[in-house]
């Protein structure tokens, strides 16, 4: 048994020490330190020792099976390292990705967000109407003489019932002062329609967002620190905002607003991005009449409004030389938005 | 509107104003300027040469070689083919380095054999007006060397857009008037009163005075009709118009200095007076443009006393009645038409003039003697002639304008208190109005567009000019609206998809008929639900959409078109309908519709292309309201395969398909194109999400797995029917994790198929035992195969 011992140890270390894989290591842990190991075993005949002799050979016993777990262990820890070196090696973490769908928002709904995230945050809530309209909400309420050029069938698409799609989002000015009294803070995004042939800069249905605030002691200092506060968040802090002098039926005084465009490489030039004004006072004249009350007083009631187109605001913001991209839904130019 | 620059300055100082400056008035004045285009000669190195030596070329008979002096201090030799000079005489000469008009740079060069250093030229050449053949001789005072542009005038031409509540800015003059006032030179005033005398008219009858209150004339006799003189011609040229005789050039030059349209008669096709008359439904008209045109009752003529359509008033004249080198005496009309009527006919028979231009914003009702003393002025000074003693006056001139007051409190208000009263009683002033007694404003007549207090605030805001407003960031709070809730929800919406890899698209809004057939509402349509407009633009965009599939698909079909092959696209917005074959109208809703078709993901290295198939629609849907179960329930639709309900619980929320194939071949799409549309307004509110969230489980549960074999035609929701209707409390949830099919039959029969089914099964108030799941379980089976007819394999 004394003998046995130590040989059964230098075995299993010999074989411990030559196994190449972990398979072939559990072998050997089988092999010696299972319930038939010959370790196993060999413990099993301490009770046929002689009793002067079964600290001696227990000694040995814990020895040896304390050599041969560490060595196990230790062996273990090494077939895993060389493991996991052989699983990393080779590797190349240069070659190209797996590649998942990408997707993106179109860049008109991307500007558009834009946008109404700036207004919402000045306080500005939302508010819609519908696109088929009829001459009051569109033109009458809107201080439009009944012959306007814009009302003439050339320029507006109209249908048999008398009906039209509205030729711009002003409309929904009336429609929200007809549903609620003052004060008005409303943006209104959303499509117009006019009879132009489609072509690079033009597109008969296009988008438009329409603003509209209606109060007491609202001024032209408003309108201007609105949308000055506008174009400096659209455009950054430093982007040159002018009003100039314009006309608009439904709006006096009226302007139209130019930001300095700055493209590298082209000399810096003013382009025109938004029509505004202080609401008319015939306009609340007629959503008076339309809500049979005085709710819109002239004599009390001041207020703004303004109109940008979006299509132009997306072209403008990312260099767009052609309008009919924005329509065309092009994946090329899309995934250039992801 | 074209402005000569140099006419506006017979009008107006503006000396010392650079084209920006004068650019930038306008355009804060209200006038917008769209172009600006400067004639004369642009370029430095065309400079004044004595030509000190010429003689005949060598080697070419129409050539001669001369020497000239540029200032250089030494001669220059030039080749040159003119004939129309001497020596001595001074001539432009285009040193090299020179871009002339055509578009060329001078160079030095050898004209056959002989070296020419530059080029001695004709007026055209440099941008001059043509003038005689050969080099454009210049007076001998002319010094030697100076570039040849600053001797010569040049102009600028302004291409402006005005506004149409200013019709008093369509003239030279009133352009004048305007700047003045800005420049604060002072007004340019009221043009000085007619000096011809009136006479109430006895050979004018106005029958319809509403839409011609006043109409005026003179005869002119004895006439000579010829070319104008030069400056008339220059004047005219200079915007862009061409001259045609002199008489018809006066009337049109008189337009554009005053603003009033004129029109001459050949007095000899009249017969007796002039007559104003409304036209006689369907009476013809030939125009001097010789187009014909169907009048209607409407419609304003002048006629005479034999009934002809001489002219239709304002508009144009007519072909047989206007002057001609044959004319002697003339009729000189200057007249005030109504602008609702001059703009009814006009755009009635599309016929459009600088004159119904003018009379449909509104002229000056003060204007029309001045015009007409003006006309006859230049008429016998470019064509000689008599003119009669005093002009016929019918009618009078309508006054359109009243006292305006100024409220202060209010200017006060709204211009945020930064202009002054006295300060914007300058301003009116300068603009010509006048303070009266009562401290109401009196509005010139030429400014009718200003009759409300608000009028008068808008031109002070103009010329006081927003820049000098102070900025003020304030206002009142309001509530959110639904439709702020709506955006929210489509935003998030629009998110999702796109990080589910999808590209939104924006599709126009007006389709074609021939689109209909794609299109896919979430109820089918009927006759008369399609909304059309009146007047389309094209075929192509005649029919509001009913759907917004019919654009994803056209999207889809041109990128295949462009050889893009994956092809996964969503588009948001409203559609539009009549329901009940046309019984409710115009009704507006929004949807969300989604296209797939090719591979799912680009093809890589390591990964396949795989085909979009419909599970991957439906498992997008899934992924939008991930709270939800989606289910597709079959129910057929015209025109489509595959056609399905798409059902969260009992919410119908949209439809899906698969186009059919023939359509898909026809749209050349190589791969199976599927199709969703749902109603926006169910799934914002599915995005609710929950109202309370759940524990977790606090015991294990167990799995069992079950292969059953049915009729491979049975609906796999036949066997989920079954498991949702099941009261087995331990069963939390089941999934579908195969389904096998053979077609030779060997494993199973053809007509059979096997699913298979993992079944999880937990108690919320202790572990399981294995005898507890497997009674469950059996419970299960035992359902499905009295149920469903299965057979476990």
């Amino acid at each position: 048994m004394k003998e046995q011992i130590p040989a059964i140890q230098s075995q299993a270390l010999a074989q411990i020490a030559s196994v190449a894989d972990e398979r072939s290591l559990d072998e050997v842990r089988v092999a010696v330190l299972g319930k038939k190991g010959t370790l196993t075993q060999a413990a099993a005949g301490m009770k046929d020792v002689p009793k002067e002799e079964k600290a001696e050979v227990g000694q040995l016993l814990n020895a040896a099976r304390t050599a041969i777990t560490a060595a196990l262990e230790e062996k273990q820890a090494a077939l895993q390292a060389a493991a996991d070196r052989a699983a990393l090696a080779g590797i190349d973490v240069t070659l190209p990705a797996r590649p998942p769908a990408t997707g993106s928002l179109h860049p008109l709904i991307q500007i558009r967000d834009e946008a109404i995230s700036i207004l919402r945050r000045m306080g500005f809530a939302l508010a819609d109407g519908p696109e088929i309209e009829d001459e009051f909400h569109c033109f009458d309420a809107l201080n439009t003489p009944a012959d306007h050029p814009a009302r003439n069938e050339k320029d507006t698409f109209y249908f048999d019932s008398g009906k039209l799609l509205r030729t711009h989002t002003s409309s929904v000015q009336i429609r929200t002062m007809e549903s609620q009294p003052p004060p008005v803070r409303i943006i209104a995004p959303g499509s117009a329609y006019r009879r132009d042939e489609i072509d690079a800069t033009h597109l008969s249905v296009f988008n438009q967002l329409e603003g509209l605030y209606v109060a007491t002691d609202v001024s032209l200092p408003d309108l201007k620190g609105t949308l000055e506060y506008f174009f400096h968040e659209l455009f950054g802090p430093e982007t040159e905002v002018r009003f100039r002098p314009h006309f608009f039926p439904f709006t006096e005084p009226s302007f139209e607003i130019d930001v300095k465009l700055h493209v590298k490489g082209q000399a810096p030039r003013w382009i025109e991005v938004t029509g505004c004004g202080m609401v008319d006072p015939a306009v609340f004249d007629a959503v008076n009449a339309s809500r049979k009350d005085k709710a819109y007083d002239p004599e009390t009631t001041t207020g703004f409004a303004f109109g940008m187109g979006l299509d132009r605001l997306a072209m403008i913001r990312w260099g767009i030389k052609d309008i009919r991209l924005l329509i065309e839904n092009d994946v090329r130019f899309l995934r250039q938005f992801a | 509107m074209n402005i000569s620059l140099n006419w506006l300055s017979t009008h107006l100082d503006l000396t010392g104003k650079s084209i920006k400056e004068i650019n930038d008035l306008l355009t804060f004045a209200g006038v917008e300027v769209e172009g600006i285009e400067t004639k004369g000669i642009a370029s430095e190195k065309i400079v004044v040469a004595q030509i000190m030596e010429s003689v005949q070329h060598p080697n070419a008979d129409k050539l001669s070689v001369t020497q000239v002096d540029c200032g250089e201090g030494q001669l220059r030799q030039i080749v040159c083919g003119a004939k129309n000079y001497k020596v001595g005489d001074k001539v432009p000469c285009c040193l090299p380095g020179a871009e002339l008009p055509a578009g060329f740079t001078i160079g030095e060069t050898k004209m056959r054999g002989v070296e020419s250093k530059g080029m001695l030229a004709a007026a055209e050449e440099i941008g001059l007006p043509k003038g005689e053949d050969g080099l454009l001789i210049l007076p001998a005072d002319f010094p030697i060397g100076k570039p040849v542009k600053e001797l010569f005038e040049s102009d600028v031409l302004l291409e402006l857009e005005v506004t149409p509540n200013r019709p008093d800015l369509l003239s030279h003059r009133g352009m004048a008037r305007e700047l003045g006032t800005l420049l604060k030179q002072g007004s340019v005033g009221v043009p000085p009163a007619s000096s011809l005398p009136t006479t109430p008219a006895s050979s004018i009858r106005i029958d319809a005075p509403d839409a011609c209150p006043l109409y005026t004339a003179i005869r002119i006799t004895g006439v000579t009709v010829k070319e104008s003189p030069n400056w008339l011609q220059q004047r005219l040229e200079s915007i862009g118009l061409r001259p045609i005789n002199n008489i018809v050039d006066v009337t049109n030059f008189v337009l554009h200095e005053l603003g009033q349209p004129l029109h001459a008669f050949d007095a000899a096709k009249l017969t007796g007076g002039i007559v104003v008359r409304k036209a006689n439904d369907g009476e013809t008209f030939l125009a001097l443009d010789e187009s014909e045109h169907t009048l209607t009752a409407g419609d304003l003529l002048i006629s005479d006393e034999s009934s002809a359509a001489l002219a239709l008033a304002g508009v144009m004249g007519g072909l047989h009645s206007g002057v001609t080198e044959t004319t002697t005496d003339i009729l000189l009309e200057s007249a005030y038409f109504t602008p609702q009527g001059i703009r009814r006919t006009s755009r009635r028979t599309s016929l459009t003039s600088d004159s119904s231009y003018r009379f449909e914003r509104g002229v000056d009702p003060q204007g029309i003697l001045t015009a007409s003393a003006l006309a006859v002025e230049l008429i016998l000074e470019t064509a000689g002639g008599t003119a009669e003693g005093a002009v016929q006056v019918a009618g009078e001139a309508p006054v359109l304008t009243q006292p305006v007051a100024l409220d202060a409190k209010k200017l006060d208000q709204l211009m945020g208190g930064s202009v002054s009263l006295s300060d914007a009683g300058k301003i009116l002033t300068r603009l010509g109005l006048e303070k009266l007694a009562d401290g109401t404003w009196k509005v010139p007549s030429f400014r009718a567009d200003l009759q409300r207090h608000i009028d008068l605030v808008e031109e002070i805001a103009r010329v006081h000019g927003l820049a000098k407003v102070p900025s003020r960031l304030h206002g009142s709070f309001v509530p959110s609206s639904a439709v702020d809730h709506a955006y929210d929800a489509d935003m998030i919406l629009r998110r999702r998809l796109a990080a589910l890899g999808l590209y939104e698209c924006q599709t126009i809004k007006l389709i074609a008929d021939n689109q209909l057939i794609d299109s896919l509402p979430l109820r089918p349509m009927q006759d008369g639900d399609v909304i059309r407009v009146k007047l389309p633009l094209s075929e192509d965009h005649a029919v509001m959409r009913p759907s917004i599939v019919p654009g994803l698909v056209a999207s889809a079909a041109r990128n295949v078109r462009q050889q893009q092959k994956s092809l996964r696209f969503f588009e948001m917005g409203r559609v539009f309908r009549n329901s009940g074959g046309g019984k409710a109208k115009d009704q507006e809703s929004e949807t969300l519709a989604i296209l797939l078709s090719g591979p799912v993901a680009p093809a890589a290295w390591n990964q396949s292309e795989r085909p979009a198939e419909l599970y991957d629609l439906k498992g997008l849907v899934n992924a939008l309201v991930p709270n939800q179960t989606i289910r597709f329930a079959p129910r057929e639709r015209d025109g489509f395969a595959l056609a399905s309900d798409i059902k969260a619980g009992d919410i119908n929320l949209g439809v899906f398909a698969r186009l059919l194939p023939t359509r898909e071949r026809a749209l050349d799409f190589t791969a199976p194109v599927y199709v969703a549309e749902l109603d926006l307004t169910k799934l914002r509110k599915l995005l609710a999400g929950i109202d309370h969230a759940e524990d977790l489980p606090q015991f294990p549960g167990s799995s069992r797995d079950a292969a059953m074999e049915v009729a491979a035609t049975l609906p796999n929701a036949e066997i989920e029917n079954v498991l949702l209707k099941l009261a087995e409390p331990l069963l939390v949830s089941f999934e579908c994790f195969d389904v096998f099919t053979d077609p030779t039959g060997e494993k199973l029969p053809a007509d059979r198929k096997s699913v298979a089914y993992r079944f999880h099964y937990r108690a919320t108030d202790r572990t399981l035992k294995a005898e507890d799941v497997d009674a469950a379980h059996a419970k299960v089976l035992e359902t499905l195969r009295s149920k469903a007819g299965v057979k476990f394999r």
